[in-house]
């Protein structure tokens, strides 16, 4: 297919060009059908879940036809979705290959011709669909009489091509920092703006699911009715209460900024076709002198400060462990405080933060990725083995024991049971411990590999079932070397020796420390033993 | 043993090494002079990384002994670890860490005290024509720098044997100057360089002694001048060895180059 398009498009002229683009698009899709089996499954569910998904929206909003404050729920879905489309190109930038113009740089292309053409290609697929099915959905949800629907036709299409036209328009603005590397690590981060968006997304449909909660929208709605493509789905409801001049001009405001987009967009296009691209660029930068922390000079000397430095300076600058630290740390205090707040729970809720934060462990080398050679080139032996997986543990506690004290204190200071301190703090710095102990085993008994480059894939192709046995079997292992400690908290309690409670806190700690102490020695020696198969294992994504 | 220039640098026996159903290394058998420039040549698929990546120990073989400078691999890593550098193809680096930090690191696993550390990681950075791009992080590095950085880490700790897998594939001729100077001089004080390639020129221009692999296969092995016996350059040798020669694609692009178009 890209050869006729190459060929077709040596010639092209503005007409010929916009077939081509569709029919490009159209392979694409179909060449989603083309892949391993088990990637076409993932495909074909995508589109089913999508199709699903759009009929029941498609549905819901049929049903609340009628709905006094419907109009109100229209103009913020039309928003939302524009939104929505300005945002997906900056997270998914390989997700369209016909999204990025750099690829057509060396075809002879005027601007005016392609932005057409580009944009007829850009109404095929599953998410214009999607829109389409929604946007058809509120004109049914919305319109009164046959005007209205004659009006829907343009509202439709308006808002259909606004939010296309926004994609790539977005797009092409960004393209220079999309195809660079701080676009790569900011598309990691939206696992993160996903899942935070679903939870607002969540809160607000159950707020809006309470009697008279659509009534909250109309504020917004107010403002919206005037923000396209908000304002082109307005047009309908206008239309039908009879306020034609409305109408006009919110179906007019829509379609200028349609075409401010579009002029926005075919400059961009130009721009991008015109200019270096992002690495020669990159290359050409002149570079930042970077400024030591200082914290280098505070760790201990030799191979231990040398993996602690690393492994923290991996924290702050490598995005996918940035992330997976930030959620840990944000849900770890998160659930506990919830939990304690809704159900008037005791602080023992700490051990949740424990197990989070712990579970990081649990595949210490899979971060490291194929780099990991460059570590086992050094490591000579058991006692190498020990001082790297003892840097990677001290690396990890130097945030986690201080997080998980003030936890603990925070949370005790909100249940106010300050008895209850010394022991839950205790018991969670054994646990801690007990999980840098298994941790480091399974690191180097169950090592998988963590795709670097995608937000969403956390275990290597095929590694799935040793992620989970290394993770429930740690998590039981290091429950099981806890349990004398518990057995003694729970007779402390059950005797009446409740002033002994408080010699918990050390007797946590020195559990804790003898427990990681104990599981690095074990690891050490046979991490070194296995170092050419974990290699294999981290170097697999 | 090691920088005498009489024994082995590098001993191998019996090599295997299965993917599944592929067989990737199909028993080799190599013994490579030390003190010299060696090429170990063969096109894509020959086998050349599986080889390569098994006597440096970063992959186990299914059988086979691999001795460098007298010590076995895979008995006693310890000492072997310590006398060879690894620039490998394929495998990443730390490439959140910038140029001097990556160079601190390796240093410092390697046991350097600081201070030495520091100095050599300047003098490499210099050679190398990185000073201006130390501080830059390595995933900014364009391949050239890579491989250099990589180079300047594989050579930190002054190894005896070292283990270049493709060091000039996409490297451009400013950098691939600078790690042939720097290589040279390497070579002139008595250590062994290994390195894989299918540019033949390079190799031919670069090395003394060859060996030839093809099929998981030493094909053959020897000084330059051995290897090519009666051809006229090693590329023609090479091609009659794989037997790749006379697939030459001419008369369907009769319509290629001059007349209409």
């Amino acid at each position: 297919m890209s050869t006729t398009a190459n060929a077709s498009a040596t010639k092209a002229s503005g007409a010929s060009l916009t077939p081509v683009f569709i029919r490009l698009k159209l392979s694409l899709l179909r060449n989603g059908l083309r892949q391993s089996s088990k990637r076409k499954a993932v495909w074909i569910t995508s589109i089913v879940f999508t199709a699903l998904y759009a009929a029941l929206q498609l549905l819901g909003l049929i049903v609340l036809r009628g709905h006094p404050h419907v109009a109100a729920l229209t103009v913020l879905l039309a928003v939302v979705l524009a939104v929505g489309w300005a945002f997906v190109p900056l997270f998914f930038p390989s997700g369209d290959e016909t999204m990025d113009p750099t690829r057509l740089a060396m075809l002879p292309l005027r601007p005016g011709p392609l932005t057409v053409s580009l944009l007829a290609a850009s109404l095929v697929g599953i998410g214009p669909a999607f829109t389409l099915v929604l946007a058809v959905g509120s004109v049914i949800a919305t319109a009164h009489g046959g005007a209205a629907f004659a009006v829907g036709v343009p509202a439709v299409a308006l808002t259909l091509l606004t939010c296309v036209a926004l994609a790539r328009a977005v797009a092409t603005a960004n393209v220079r920092l999309l195809s660079s590397r701080k676009g790569r690590d900011l598309a990691l981060l939206s696992g993160l703006v996903i899942a935070v968006g679903i939870q607002v997304a969540n809160y607000g449909l159950q707020k809006l699911s309470n009697a008279g909660g659509m009534a909250r929208l109309e504020p917004f709605a107010k403002v919206l009715r005037w923000v396209p493509p908000g304002s082109a789905m307005d047009a309908v409801r206008s239309t039908g209460q009879g306020s034609y001049g409305l109408a006009a001009a919110q179906l007019a405001l829509s379609a200028a900024v349609l075409a401010l987009l579009l002029w926005w967009w075919q400059r961009g296009l130009t721009k991008v076709l015109t200019s270096p691209d992002s690495s020669t660029l990159a290359a050409a930068e002149p570079e930042r002198k970077r400024v030591s922390t200082g914290l280098a000079r505070l760790l201990p000397q030799g191979r231990t400060g040398a993996v602690m430095l690393r492994s923290l300076r991996y924290v702050l600058r490598d995005p996918k462990t940035r992330m997976t630290w930030t959620s840990q740390l944000v849900i770890g205090a998160l659930v506990p405080f919830l939990n304690v707040a809704r159900h008037n729970g005791n602080s023992y809720w700490a051990f949740m933060a424990v197990a989070m934060v712990g579970g990081q462990m649990y595949n210490l080398f899979g971060t490291d990725g194929s780099a990991f050679w460059l570590v086992m080139q050094t490591i000579n032996g058991p006692r190498d083995a020990y001082l790297e997986l003892r840097g990677r543990a001290l690396a990890f506690a130097l945030p986690a024991v201080p997080y998980l004290v003030l936890l603990v204190t925070a949370l005790t200071a909100f249940t106010g049971h300050w008895d209850t301190l010394p022991e839950v703090l205790g018991l969670g710095l054994a646990l801690l411990g007990a999980m840098f102990a298994t941790g480091a085993v399974t690191s180097a008994l169950l090592p998988y590999a963590v795709p670097q480059g995608n937000a969403f894939k956390n275990v290597g192709p095929g590694q799935t079932s040793i992620a989970w046995l290394g993770l429930l079997g740690g998590l039981l292992a290091a429950s099981a070397q806890c349990v004398p400690l518990v057995l003694l908290t729970v007779w402390l309690h059950t005797s009446g020796h409740h002033g002994w409670l408080p010699l918990l806190l050390p007797l946590g700690f020195g559990y804790g420390l003898l427990a990681a102490w104990t599981g690095l020695r074990i690891a050490a020696p046979r991490l070194a033993r296995r170092l050419p198969e974990v290699l294999a294992a981290v170097a697999k994504a | 043993m090691g920088r005498d220039g009489t024994s082995a640098a590098v001993r191998i026996e019996g090599l295997w090494k299965r993917f599944g159903e592929q067989v990737a290394v199909a028993g080799i058998d190599l013994e490579i002079p030390s003190g010299r420039f060696i090429g170990l040549v063969g096109p894509n698929g020959a086998g050349k990384t599986t080889t390569l990546s098994m006597v440096t120990g970063l992959l186990r073989p299914d059988s086979g002994r691999v001795e460098i400078a007298g010590h076995d691999v895979w008995r006693d890593p310890a000492a072997v670890k310590s006398r060879i550098g690894v620039l490998p193809e394929g495998l990443r680096l730390f490439e959140r860490l910038s140029g001097r930090e990556l160079l601190t690191y390796t240093g410092q696993l390697r046991g350097l005290p600081g201070e030495q550390v520091d100095r050599r990681a300047t003098q490499l950075l210099d050679v190398l024509g990185l000073a201006g791009a130390q501080h830059k992080l390595v995933v900014d590095y364009s391949t050239g720098m890579r491989k250099k950085i990589g180079l300047a880490a594989a050579l930190l700790h002054n190894p005896e044997v070292l283990f270049l897998d493709e060091p000039f594939e996409g490297v451009d001729p400013v950098s691939a100057q600078s790690i042939r100077k720097v290589l040279q001089q390497y070579t002139a004080s008595g250590a062994t360089v290994v390195f894989s390639s299918h540019v033949m020129e390079l190799v031919e221009s670069l090395c003394s002694w060859v060996a030839v692999l093809a099929g998981g296969r030493i094909r053959a092995q020897g000084t330059l001048e051995e290897v090519r016996g009666e051809a006229a350059t090693l590329q023609d040798a090479f091609l009659e060895l794989v037997g790749a020669q006379g697939q030459a694609a001419g008369e369907n692009l009769d319509w290629l180059g001059g007349g209409v178009r």
